[in-house]
């Protein structure tokens, strides 16, 4: 049962993760809260669903597939909304506001279009579980956890040995001295945005074979979004460890205490934790010498 | 041909009328410094010409040709900027901070050889690689941002008060190793507060006062003058 309970709450924490690197990706080089990434991620759900209802793909295909088109999504999203008063030198919360408008906006849109029914992926693998150690796993649980952690080491090996991965996080560190080194700055965000989107379509599909596919299933960001902060805003290992660490309390909570009190204790521990460590587990505050 | 030809350069900022009218040569392989008191807009002249701050009027020629107008275009001319306060990516290792600064280059070998040229330099930069920039010392950090400058391979390089904050000592060897980065052929637009010890290594130099260019020189004949003495010199 513990082993059991740890795993899925390894594999909610894992999609938790996903969804926060993308949060954090924006936060950490933009400065705001990317409130429509909820928006991509739900579209991603849908994509997926697509392509293996109708297209009958198998889920890598179909993990490529939302990847591809979150990711284009993401990007088309900054084009369209953001670049403009990111020229004007906008504050970053125009850019929040503007973030709100696009999710509140891309759900509204699934409503007219698609409606707001529930989809069920088709059965991946949630049905199949691997014994180990006398509890029994489920596969999707492993796959989850295992894809979301691969996901988050392989962005991490790219902004660390990469020398576009280094100029980003040289932009998050002081985005005008980044294009002092001949860095195209919007370029750079376009990237960014890129990546963002990618984990976004993977977290989209795991959550929609996980539970369901419905306009606000987005929503579930909100968590995310608190595992980014645990974690510290715009940190990759803050991302991935506040995820795990919120996925894995809830679900222990849900289970041994009582599925009512999950939400209470997940806010709770994000309250506790802003009071204590305002910058998160992760979180820097260097300051430069004068 | 001179490196560099400012020409009725003027800058606002929102309403405040920050540089008015100024003008200035810089010749290929001078330094050349601009010395003022506090707001009297020489930095504003070094972002102009990084192009992060964007000019009312005027014009501005690199080597003949007008300046590109995006900063990473002007990094691609040949023009690099050491910022006032060094603004280091505080976050990276020192490795990569010269990494950043060579980020445009297409010749591997090139970088490699620049990176040994700055060890040269500045020999301790060589055993904090691994550390992270922000934990340097206030003078390894500004060895650190000539480095980074120096890596993109630049024909002029722009340097923004390199003294402020440094140690008498520090200073005077971060002069000496401006002259030598001179010697190397280097074009250098020096901008400080510290007057006598730019003047005292600068070929020609322009005293700034309110957005103006109010005397210029030698290096000799400025920090002769009795009026800069009087005002920038302590007497």
């Amino acid at each position: 049962m513990f082993l059991q309970t740890l795993v899925t709450g390894l594999s909610i924490g894992g999609i938790y993760a996903l969804m926060a690197v993308g949060y954090s990706l924006v936060f950490s080089v933009l400065g705001f809260s990317n409130f429509a990434h909820g928006a991509v991620i739900m579209l991603g759900a849908y994509l997926g669903l697509a392509l293996a209802v109708k297209l009958h793909l198998g889920i890598g295909l179909v993990l490529v597939g939302s990847i591809v088109g979150s990711g284009i999504l993401a990007v088309m999203n900054e084009r369209l909304a953001y670049s403009v008063l990111r020229r004007r030198k906008a504050p970053s919360l125009y850019l929040m506001i503007s973030a709100m408008g696009c999710s509140v906006f891309l759900e509204n849109l699934v409503y007219a279009t698609i409606g707001s029914r529930f989809y069920a992926f088709p059965e991946f693998f949630s049905r199949q579980v691997v014994q180990f150690a006398g509890s029994s796993l489920s596969l999707l649980d492993l796959a989850a956890f295992i894809v979301a952690f691969l996901a988050i080491l392989a962005l991490h090996v790219f902004v660390t040995r990469t020398k576009t991965g280094i100029a980003i996080r040289a932009g998050v560190c002081d985005m005008t001295m980044c294009s002092l080194m001949g860095v195209n700055v919007d370029r750079l965000i376009m990237v960014v945005f890129l990546l963002a989107g990618a984990f976004a379509g993977v977290a989209g599909v795991f959550l929609g074979v996980k539970y369901l596919v419905y306009p606000t299933m987005g929503w579930v960001t909100n968590k995310a979004y608190i595992a980014a902060v645990i974690g510290g805003l715009g940190s990759l290992p803050g991302a991935l460890v506040g995820g795990l660490i919120l996925g894995v309390v809830e679900t222990f909570v849900s289970t041994y205490v009582s599925s009512v009190m999950r939400d209470v204790f997940s806010f709770t521990l994000l309250i506790a934790l802003l009071v204590w460590m305002p910058n998160g587990l992760f979180g820097s505050d260097t300051e430069e010498k004068v | 041909m001179p490196a560099l030809v400012v020409e009725n350069l003027h800058v606002h900022y929102g309403a405040i009328h920050a540089v008015r009218g100024v003008s200035f040569t810089v010749e290929s392989g001078e330094i050349v410094s601009i010395v003022g008191s506090n707001g009297a807009g020489k930095s504003t002249i070094m972002w102009t010409l990084a192009r992060v701050v964007p000019l009312t009027g005027g014009t501005i020629l690199l080597e003949g040709a007008p300046l590109p107008d995006l900063p990473h275009l002007v990094v691609e001319r040949g023009v690099a900027l050491v910022p006032e306060r060094r603004r280091l990516f505080s976050a990276l290792s020192v490795r990569e901070n010269l990494v950043m600064g060579a980020y445009n280059r297409k010749d591997p070998a090139g970088a490699a050889r620049d990176m040994e040229r700055c060890f040269t330099l500045f020999p301790i930069l060589k055993q904090r690689l691994a550390q992270l920039a922000g934990t340097l010392s206030g003078g390894e950090q500004q060895m650190l941002a000539i480095s980074r400058a120096l890596m993109s391979s630049p024909r002029v390089l722009l340097l923004d008060e390199p003294s402020l904050g440094l140690a008498p000592m520090i200073v005077e060897t971060l002069m000496e190793t401006i002259l030598k980065i001179r010697d190397e052929g280097m074009t250098v637009l020096l901008v400080e507060q510290n007057a006598a010890q730019a003047l005292d290594i600068s070929d020609r130099g322009y005293i700034m006062e309110t957005g103006r260019i109010v005397k210029s020189g030698t290096g000799r004949e400025l920090s002769d003058d009795p009026d800069i003495r009087r005002v920038y010199l302590g007497g």
